[in-house]
């Protein structure tokens, strides 16, 4: 199935549940709990925990599915920015501490994340953003990285990284203004 | 750092920590209670989510294991308004309007007993059936006369992240909170002193889901789920 088609379909479904229609967030779940169950375990690292995790975004999906706009987000983001989120705070309230493997700034390995299924996603914007990743310093990459895929605080990604919270608040800081920039272009 | 921030306000900045994920506990709880009460800070988080979001195409899909479908229509069949099919007892609407009238004849008879025990009929209980979405979520009583609400537990199926909280909300519409309430147990609150001349039939009592512990504002920050109104017995 094209990306497209697939889009469409997950707008149109996710219109209907509102309503009250269970059909359609069964074809929410079909066309995506594969990429969000993914998103949850990398993030959590336990399978557990990561299926009660995604067992709240469907829950939440069906409640809040009147808020997603599809003129201002595109439904893949809203969905993994649920997964996302849902994800951390279940971190964050474990309170355990996580096992953390350091993170070697020059890692040029750990920037190249698989990509199968790129494809399937809005490559474009995954491009772009992609691009804009390569123009910025790597241990700022490689930080932004840690955040976004391990879920890590800025204390985490200071002691993996082994640099005062202040210089990594500043990396981290500093990324992102690039990234905006890069991306506003 | 104000080389940094120099070149981006600060609140794009705390927004962007906050899509990101940097955050710790308290700043997290913060800057979301924040989104959830100012659009425009919302806005800068949603325009950081969906510049990120694209970097999940990294990760790998990973088929989910059949029974999380079954446990979602499970959570939803506990809350869901427009449930019309009558699949098994634990989906039926009649099972859930059932047990939440037992619980209310359940607390009806505590309120007998209190009624009798306390033999004080000048202090009449009051009573709300807290309702939202077509279900009643939990039965409050108040013995009036010593200032305690108990709140039992009815159809409210349990928020994995946010715990409900009950508020008051007299005839001045001002939410004032009352205290956590649970989904598996019956909870007692004292009523403070200064709200108890505000605890009279027709004020209102609501429950909102809030971060653990509660709203870190002093009001509601998440959705308000259910309301209903105070009468005497």
């Amino acid at each position: 199935m094209d990306l497209d088609a697939n889009r469409s379909l997950i707008v149109t479904a996710l219109a209907r549940i509102p309503a009250g229609d269970r059909a359609a967030l069964q074809t929410v779940y079909r066309l995506t709990s594969a990429k969000l169950f993914g998103v949850c375990l990398r993030i959590l690292g336990e399978r557990s925990e990561a299926e009660d995790v995604l067992q709240e975004v469907y829950v939440t999906v069906w409640r809040k599915a009147a808020d997603f706009d599809a003129g201002r987000a595109s439904p893949v983001t809203w969905l993994v920015t649920i997964a996302r989120n849902r994800s951390i705070d279940r971190l964050r309230s474990s309170k355990q501490s996580r096992r953390m493997a350091p993170i070697e700034a020059a890692d040029g390995v750990a920037d190249v994340g698989p990509m199968a299924d790129v494809a399937l996603e809005n490559a474009q914007d995954y491009a772009r953003l992609h691009g804009c990743l390569d123009g910025l310093e790597t241990r700022e990459r490689s930080a932004l990285r840690g955040a976004f895929f391990d879920g890590n605080t800025y204390e985490e990604l200071a002691a993996r990284m082994n640099v005062p919270l202040g210089t990594m608040k500043s990396w981290i800081r500093r990324a992102m203004i690039k990234l905006k920039g890069c991306l506003q272009q | 750092m104000s080389d940094v921030s120099a070149q981006m306000p600060e609140d794009d900045l705390l927004a962007a920590e906050l899509a990101l994920g940097v955050l710790a506990d308290a700043e997290r709880a913060a800057a979301q209670s924040r989104a959830a009460q100012e659009p425009s800070f919302a806005a800068l988080v949603a325009a950081w989510e969906e510049r990120l979001a694209p970097l999940a195409a990294e990760i790998a899909d990973l088929p989910a294991p059949p029974q999380i479908w079954e446990r979602v229509t499970a959570a939803i069949n506990a809350d869901s308004p427009a449930e019309k099919q009558s699949a098994g007892w634990w989906q039926s609407l009649a099972f859930w309007r059932g047990l939440s009238l037992a619980t209310g004849a359940l607390a009806a008879a505590c309120i007998g007993a209190l009624i009798y025990l306390g033999n004080a009929p000048q202090n009449t209980p009051l009573t709300a059936g807290i309702d939202g979405g077509g279900h009643r979520h939990f039965v409050a009583t108040i013995d009036t006369r010593t200032g305690n609400i108990a709140v039992v537990p009815a159809a409210y199926s349990a928020d994995a992240t946010r715990e409900p909280e009950l508020w008051l909300i007299p005839a001045d519409g001002k939410p004032r909170p009352l205290g956590m309430l649970r989904a598996d147990r019956a909870v007692t609150i004292k009523i403070p002193s200064e709200l108890a001349a505000l605890t009279v039939g027709n004020a209102v009592l609501a429950v909102s889901l809030e971060p653990r512990g509660g709203s870190p504002t002093g009001q509601p920050t998440g959705p308000v789920i259910a309301t209903g109104k105070l009468t005497s017995l």
